[in-house]
């Protein structure tokens, strides 16, 4: 008798590369710069990491159970981890728990499932979480840590840490003004609106060498993660280059307009979340534009929009927002930037 | 030989493209209306597919015949330039080529070893630059291409009028000795199977092809056609398994790899939601089927599979509709006919039909011209009848 | 369409084609001005007002109206409408109408009441068509209720807060407090959060009709073999 075989369609030989392995590989991206994070705001920052990962599986695996879906094939796709990390990283280390859960929760229910779960999200889930809770709690989400090195104080301990995000509870041994403080962008901002100038403003302690103190480290992290992103094809290299490349350059012609009231490209790139924007958020492809060249223009509209927002609007930082806004372009951007197929008249 | 002897010679033959398109080749050597002269005549010692070895080889052993038989093309075509493009892991077949090419003025090219660059279209452009039209023909852009084991198979059938018999077909994944068969047309592939020393433990799939376009076969009884060009009986170790589809992430890798440049996720969701109109639009049927856009994939959509049921949807739509137009023509022309031959009838009743006293009756039907005409045909007549009648009856 | 019953009217306008959960009409103040639970229902009530006497209006003088000037005289009827009754308020609500601002004005351009006068008012008599703009008026206020309630009740952790704006004096005491010490959830109030609400709204409706559609269908099931029986 002839042998019997399985008959499957072509092609029979698959890449080894799965959803899970893109999504892990982000999160090893991301450790360089959470690492620097650690290293300048302390335990706050892994103990947010630790709170958004927990929360984001439970509700996701709560939603994946009520549409029905496989648990174990969706929850190892590591999707809803990277959400978690993403937005843990964007929050203030000292977020008390409340917030962190509510912007997962969002994040996860609302920007993910709601839409239609892994895929189907028009918006970057991560970032509808945060700008959620910027809108709503802008006190709690505008408090961030004094950075290490600047104030003796900073050094709170693991269970400090744990008292203040849990119970809102600050060590009495600090003056409350020496712990928190307001980000150099959001410094820049306040004091170029009381009519200082840039020069005057950059010789407060919080700036560092090019930007904000520690902050350039942190970004310094993720620059290094994210070149390796793009190295490996994880992440399409024409969103950040278009969007550090949109955000230099109107940065640097405001800048040669007007020195004395716009800050210099150089730290527009190195400050707030620009960089970590460019590598980690802007990227995600679900949300982002699909063709080459749309990636491009996606990628610089966000730069421009960081800027606008930044310089003229009406938050300190802008990325979110400006990553939302593009998220609704990306389709239009996609239809319009269709490359052109083998054998077509070049128009 | 006149070149139209020389074509019904070589269809008689049945040469064919044993590439595994198995075009008719005759029909490729008819430039007329298509170009005048072809600028390039370019021979594809590009294997299809990883694993395929039988181009390779037959390059390699058989490399002046297969010169001989670029001689008829090239007598036929008229190229200006001759150009013979080989992958560049071959180095064996590219010296032998290039050993039997001498004093030739045949260039033998290296390309880079890159799936799909054995597919015709992409060959061209690697060897010419030119992208044959989407629309068209590669002779439209003064190219056309031909397998070095079709030019082979034609020296065969004009210098030692042998029609094609045989092909050489490559045999291997978990077989005793995998290798190159020259098999006669028919052959089963259990027998070819046999002849390499039988299967290794833990075969899984048989397929007919190589293993990004092949078709996988659910029994070894299958024989030997023009079009086999490989048979891999293939165990899980070397295939992949079927793995668990994802949602698409949209996260462009099948856009960085298509040859095509097409939209991969774009036409994936357009097929899916049966949207044939808009896959179109996103140029479907300019996917070669390479399959480079599943094998990448991450959220492992069996893309091609998607292009191929759009493709055949649209194709039943296109018959559906064209056999809707034909009925209704059909229709159409049964009604003209019934309504013509009613006419006929009815100018023929009138004929035949006895003198009516009162020629009245071509009052109400002034306004049909045929009828009147009928009719006034017919009054000269009945008036003579009347009149014989009146005759009669006087 | 002239045997609608009083009934299928009523509901109709509150349930099967609200206003604001199915047809998806006068989004405008909807979303504006479902902040809270008053002010929803202060602009639900007006509109109601408005759509009542505007309807009667329309259907009385439908006979009169040509069709090809119909929609200018339907606009110039509500705009008197709504007029008299911004004045209304003004005069006898003014807490309300500081907080409800340019909306009241702004029912003459709400589609739900043009779309009720050309839809139903001018093809039916005066007291269906009256009936139908308070129905339709009422399901309005239902949505706006239910959706003030949600952003309220989310937002600032109340209910009913400034009821004195439409009750007086008495309605300070009607406002619930939720939670002592609640931070607030400014999303809610924010006009996002309208449209947040409003997309769950539809979705839980949806979900009950759903269940309800569910419930009626095995019934037909069984009844259907004994009718071929029969």
């Amino acid at each position: 008798m002839a042998m019997r075989f399985k008959t499957v369609t072509s092609p029979f030989v698959l890449l080894d590369t799965s959803v899970g392995l893109v999504m892990r590989r982000v999160l090893y991206a991301m450790l360089p710069g959470i690492a620097a994070l650690a290293w300048f705001f302390g335990w706050g920052v892994l103990v947010n990491l630790v709170i958004a990962t927990i929360m984001a599986l439970a509700a996701e695996a709560a939603l994946l159970a009520a549409r029905g879906k496989p648990l174990a094939l969706y929850l190892g796709d590591y999707s809803a981890v990277v959400t978690a990390w993403l937005l843990a990283v964007s929050l203030p280390p000292l977020a008390p728990w409340w917030l962190t859960t509510l912007g997962i929760l969002f994040a996860i229910v609302v920007a993910k499932h709601l839409y239609g779960g892994l895929g189907y999200n028009p918006f970057n889930p991560a970032m509808v979480g945060y700008v959620v809770l910027l809108v709503s709690f802008p006190r709690e989400m505008s408090t961030w840590l004094i950075p290490h090195g600047i104030d003796q104080a900073h050094a709170m301990t693991l269970l400090e840490t744990l008292q203040a995000i849990f119970s809102g509870v600050l060590p009495a041994r600090f003056a409350p003004d020496a712990l928190t403080g307001a980000t150099s962008l959001d410094i820049l901002r306040t004091k170029l609106g009381l009519g200082l100038t840039v020069t005057e403003v950059r010789n407060s302690p919080v700036f560092g060498i090019v930007a904000g103190h520690g902050w350039e480290w942190a970004a310094l992290g993720f620059l290094v993660g994210g070149l390796w992103l793009v190295y490996i094809r994880a992440a399409a290299w024409q969103i950040p280059s278009g969007m550090l490349g949109g955000l230099a350059v109107i940065a640097t012609v405001f800048y040669l307009i007007d020195p004395q009231h716009y800050a210099p490209p150089w730290f527009h790139l190195w400050s707030g979340a620009a960089i970590y924007g460019a590598f980690f958020i802007a990227t995600d492809p679900v949300t982002a534009s699909a063709t080459p060249r749309g990636r491009l223009i996606y990628g610089v509209g966000i730069g421009i929009l960081v800027y606008i927002i930044r310089a003229f609007g009406g938050y300190p930082d802008g990325v979110a927002f400006a990553v939302l806004l593009m998220n609704i372009a990306a389709p239009t951007i996609d239809l319009y930037t269709r490359p052109r197929v083998f054998g077509e008249r070049r128009a | 030989m006149h070149p139209s002897d020389l074509r019904n010679a070589i269809r008689n033959a049945g040469v064919v493209g044993l590439g595994g398109a198995v075009f008719p080749s005759a029909v490729k050597m008819n430039l007329s209306g298509h170009c005048e002269r072809l600028d390039h005549l370019i021979l594809n010692g590009a294997e299809c597919e990883p694993w395929m070895t039988c181009d390779d080889l037959i390059m390699r052993e058989r490399a002046e015949e297969i010169v001989a038989g670029i001689h008829i093309l090239a007598h036929l075509l008229n190229p200006q330039e001759v150009l013979i493009g080989i992958e560049d892991d071959k180095p064996e077949a590219i010296a032998a080529m290039r050993a039997a090419c001498a004093g030739t003025g045949y260039a033998v090219r290296p390309v880079p070893t890159r799936y799909p660059s054995g597919g015709a279209k992409q060959l061209t452009k690697l060897l010419t630059n030119k992208e044959a039209p989407f629309k068209g023909r590669s002779t439209d852009i003064g190219v056309q291409c031909f397998n070095v084991a079709t030019a082979y198979t034609l020296h065969r059938a004009v210098n030692c009028g042998e029609p094609v018999i045989s092909r050489i077909v490559t045999v291997t994944g978990h077989v005793a000795r995998p290798q190159n068969i020259d098999a006669l047309l028919g052959t089963a592939f259990a027998d070819l199977i046999a002849q390499c020393g039988g299967y290794l433990d833990g075969v899984e799939r048989l397929i007919m092809g190589g293993p990004m376009m092949g078709f996988a076969m659910h029994t070894d009884a299958m024989p030997v056609t023009k079009a086999t060009n490989c048979i891999l009986a293939a165990g899980l170790g070397e295939l992949t398994p079927e793995l668990p589809v994802m949602p698409c992430t949209r996260c462009g890798d099948c856009v960085d790899v298509c040859p095509a440049n097409l939209l991969p996720q774009q036409l994936y969701w357009h097929a899916r939601a049966k949207e044939f109109d808009k896959a179109q639009d996103y140029h479907l049927f300019s996917c070669i089927e390479c399959g480079c856009c599943s094998y990448v994939c991450p959220s492992h959509i069996p893309l091609v599979q998607y292009y191929r049921y759009a493709k055949n949807e649209i194709w039943a739509q296109e018959k559906e509709k064209q056999r809707a137009e034909l009925a209704r023509q059909r229709h159409q022309a049964r009604m003209e006919r019934l309504e013509r031959e009613k006419q006929e009838r009815e100018a023929k009743l009138r004929q035949k039909a006895p003198a009516r006293p009162e020629p009245a009756i071509a009052g109400p039907e002034a306004g049909k011209p045929p009828i009147e005409a009928a009719i006034a045909r017919a009054r000269p007549r009945s008036e003579t009848a009347v009149a014989e009648s009146g005759e009669r009856n006087g | 369409m002239s045997e609608t019953g009083y009934l299928k009217i009523l509901k109709d306008g509150v349930w099967t084609q609200n206003t604001g959960f199915v047809v998806l009409l006068g989004l405008c103040p909807l979303l504006a001005t479902s902040n809270s639970v008053v002010n929803g229902v202060g602009m639900g009530l007006a509109t109601t007002l408005a759509l009542f006497i505007s309807n009667v209006a329309i259907s009385l003088s439908r006979n009169l109206v040509r069709p090809e000037v119909r929609i200018p005289v339907f606009i110039m009827v509500i705009a008197c409408v709504v007029t008299a009754v911004e004045l209304a308020i003004r005069g006898f609500l003014p807490g309300l109408y500081t907080a409800l601002g340019i909306f009241i004005p702004l029912i003459v351009t709400n589609c739900c009441v043009l779309g009720r006068a050309e839809s139903f008012a001018c093809k039916h008599g005066m007291l269906k068509s009256g009936m139908d703009g308070i129905a339709t008026g009422l399901g309005m206020t239902l949505a706006l209720a239910l959706l003030g309630a949600l952003r309220e009740s989310l937002g600032q952790g109340t209910l009913f807060s400034q009821a004195d704006l439409l009750f007086g004096e008495w309605g300070k005491h009607l406002t619930l407090h939720l939670a002592s010490d609640y931070r607030g959830f400014l999303l809610a109030i924010l006009p996002p959060g309208a449209f947040i609400g409003l997309g769950c709204l539809i979705a839980v409706k949806n979900v009950f009709d759903a269940r309800a559609q569910r419930r009626i269908k095995p019934a037909v099931a069984i009844a259907g073999p004994r009718e071929a029986g029969a």
